[in-house]
């Protein structure tokens, strides 16, 4: 499998004045938005705020003058996905000296609701109109991430980002993106492409489970993530056996196999809500497209770099990426014969590529800059704290 | 056909653009309140379902829930009824109690347990059946959802396994 290989002397950049302003609306919004923590007290939370914001700003200013989507679009990502659990854990620490969940905690409602719970929460809510989650329905002083703060953003996410949200929203993978970049080279090559279809039976097998039992099975016995953000409380050896699961798994999905492959395993092969967020794939005005003429006898370029392996033979036959795509843009950005194009629905394909990325990198860079930008700010100012 | 279609494309698109910058200004606030008005709420087997009654000592009260069902047909946890006594900064040093937990006017059970510990102690609490319809514990902490002792806020919980 040939490494990354870019296509950047095939695209002339733009120029310094035309990125500058480009980016000018992105600046000012942004700036608008981060106010608010610009205004409050302590240095290290204005600092934080202030880089938080200059990085995210910075990115897209060569976003516009490279023209490049993918490369900038990574550095935000991994910096999100590993910056996050530094806020996260430290905020535990400061409450509860812990990263576990006591039980105290459950029963009180003050558990944050994480989106990937809301699938397995789907059943149980139609039939008895319960959530099977130990958090809160409204937002409370000691739980803000209640249920309808977490599914207002999930539906905004989907809005605005359809499938993307896992390349501009998640922060986890951000961290399976990040061991992914890790290495130079691929030293595993082989991938069977129906291990993509596992998603989709572990997204069937955890809905019909939880429905089965009224918890939150993906949660309790499989989430990766759980080893960096909060786990049960060890108090069993049923609770040992999960966070031992845990571990393993997120060593395994997370750390080893996106380090052998540079690929997204975690994402391609075992995410659930990956897999539910695929249905929302289809309902995003942006999308990727390839043009058949142009990319010929198909140098499979982008197949081959696909982070989530969303591009296969009848894709490109096709004329589009799977419903597994992210919008990460790395097929975009490596096609040498510029065959792989952003499109907007219903306009032609391939007239107008880069308009279809200016407005597609808008709205997702203001839904990055927000959820995104602000975890970041929230996590440096941690740092920051430490040295100020 | 080809131009109105694509006129549409880049509405949309251009309408995707204005929800991701005017969405967060009102959004949550939105949602959140169209999520008050639904009859959604949490699982009892996290909140220990709706209080039935309270009984009133001398500076604190005992709270005797409804009981909760087991959920489904696969779930671990077993029925139970939840006893909250409040506040728990205002117990006597020991409570050994006896609890009526279906309503019938004759205690079900007796609850004791050692209410003077400190906020980081470990609970323990004993039930005796007086009834069928209890599980007896000896000593339990905090097993599962359906048998434990907790400390929550300023109320010690107590959940009552039922047969």
């Amino acid at each position: 499998m040939p490494d990354r290989d870019r296509s950047i002397a095939l695209v002339a950049p733009r120029g310094i004045g035309r990125s500058l302003l480009l980016t000018v609306p992105m600046a000012l919004f942004t700036l608008l938005l981060f106010t608010p923590v610009l205004r409050q007290p302590g240095r290290p939370t204005k600092l934080a705020a202030l880089i938080a914001w200059a990085f995210m700003i910075a990115l897209f200013f060569l976003m516009m003058r490279t023209r490049e989507t993918y490369r900038w679009r990574r550095i935000f990502f991994i910096t999100l996905g590993f910056l996050f659990p530094v806020g996260f854990i430290w905020d535990l620490v400061a409450v509860r000296s812990s990263m576990s969940i006591p039980i105290e905690r459950m029963l009180s409602g003050d558990t944050p609701f994480c989106f990937m719970v809301l699938p397995m929460t789907l059943i149980p809510a139609a039939l008895t109109r319960t959530i099977i989650f130990p958090g809160s329905i409204l937002p409370t002083p000691s739980n803000p991430h209640s249920i309808a703060v977490m599914v207002a953003l999930w539906l905004l996410a989907t809005v605005i980002l359809g499938k993307a949200w896992c390349s501009y929203g998640c922060f986890f993978g951000g961290l399976d993106e990040g061991f992914s970049s890790v290495a130079k080279k691929a030293r595993l090559h082989k991938l069977n492409p129906k291990w993509r279809l596992a998603p989709w039976a572990i997204l069937v097998a955890i809905v019909l489970l939880s429905a089965a039992t009224y918890e939150p099975i993906y949660c309790m016995w499989l989430c990766p993530f759980k080893t960096v953000t909060e786990f049960p409380e060890v108090r069993s050896v049923q609770t040992a056996l999960q966070f031992g699961i845990f571990i393993a798994l997120f060593l395994a999905l997370v750390v080893v196999l996106p380090f052998l492959t540079k690929k997204r395993t975690q994402c391609a092969f075992f995410c659930p809500f990956g897999a539910f967020q695929s249905i929302f794939s289809r309902t995003s005005i942006f999308d990727i497209r390839i043009d058949k003429e142009k990319c010929g006898a198909g140098c499979v370029l982008c197949q081959n770099n696909c982070p989530t392996l969303a591009i296969d033979q009848s894709s490109i036959q096709a004329g589009k990426t799977l419903s597994s795509c992210t919008r990460c843009g790395t097929c975009v950005d490596v096609c040498r014969k510029h065959a792989a194009v952003w499109h907007i629905k219903g306009t032609p394909v391939g007239v107008t590529p880069e308009r279809a990325r200016l407005l597609y990198l808008y709205a997702a860079w203001v839904f990055a800059s927000i959820f995104g930008g602000s975890i970041i700010a929230n996590s440096l100012q941690k740092l920051i704290g430490l040295i100020v | 056909m080809k131009r109105l279609t694509a006129i549409l494309g880049y509405a949309a698109a251009v309408l995707t653009i204005v929800v991701a910058v005017v969405g967060p200004l009102f959004w949550f606030g939105v949602f959140s309140r169209a999520a008050a008005k639904t009859s959604l709420r949490i699982d009892p087997m996290y909140t220990g379902g709706e209080p039935a009654r309270t009984i009133v000592h001398d500076g604190y009260q005992m709270v005797v829930y409804k009981p909760v069902p087991k959920r489904a047909p696969l779930s671990q946890t077993a029925s139970f009824v939840q006893v909250v006594w409040k506040p728990a900064s205002a117990l006597p040093p020991a409570i050994s109690e006896p609890v009526d937990l279906d309503g019938d006017g004759q205690p079900d059970c007796v609850v004791s347990f050692q209410a003077s510990r400190g906020l980081d102690a470990k609970l323990r609490v004993s039930v005796e059946p007086l009834t069928t319809l209890v599980q007896p514990m000896n000593g339990v902490g905090k097993d599962s959802f359906s048998s434990l002792i907790a400390r929550a806020n300023d109320t010690i919980v107590v959940r009552v396994p039922l047969r």
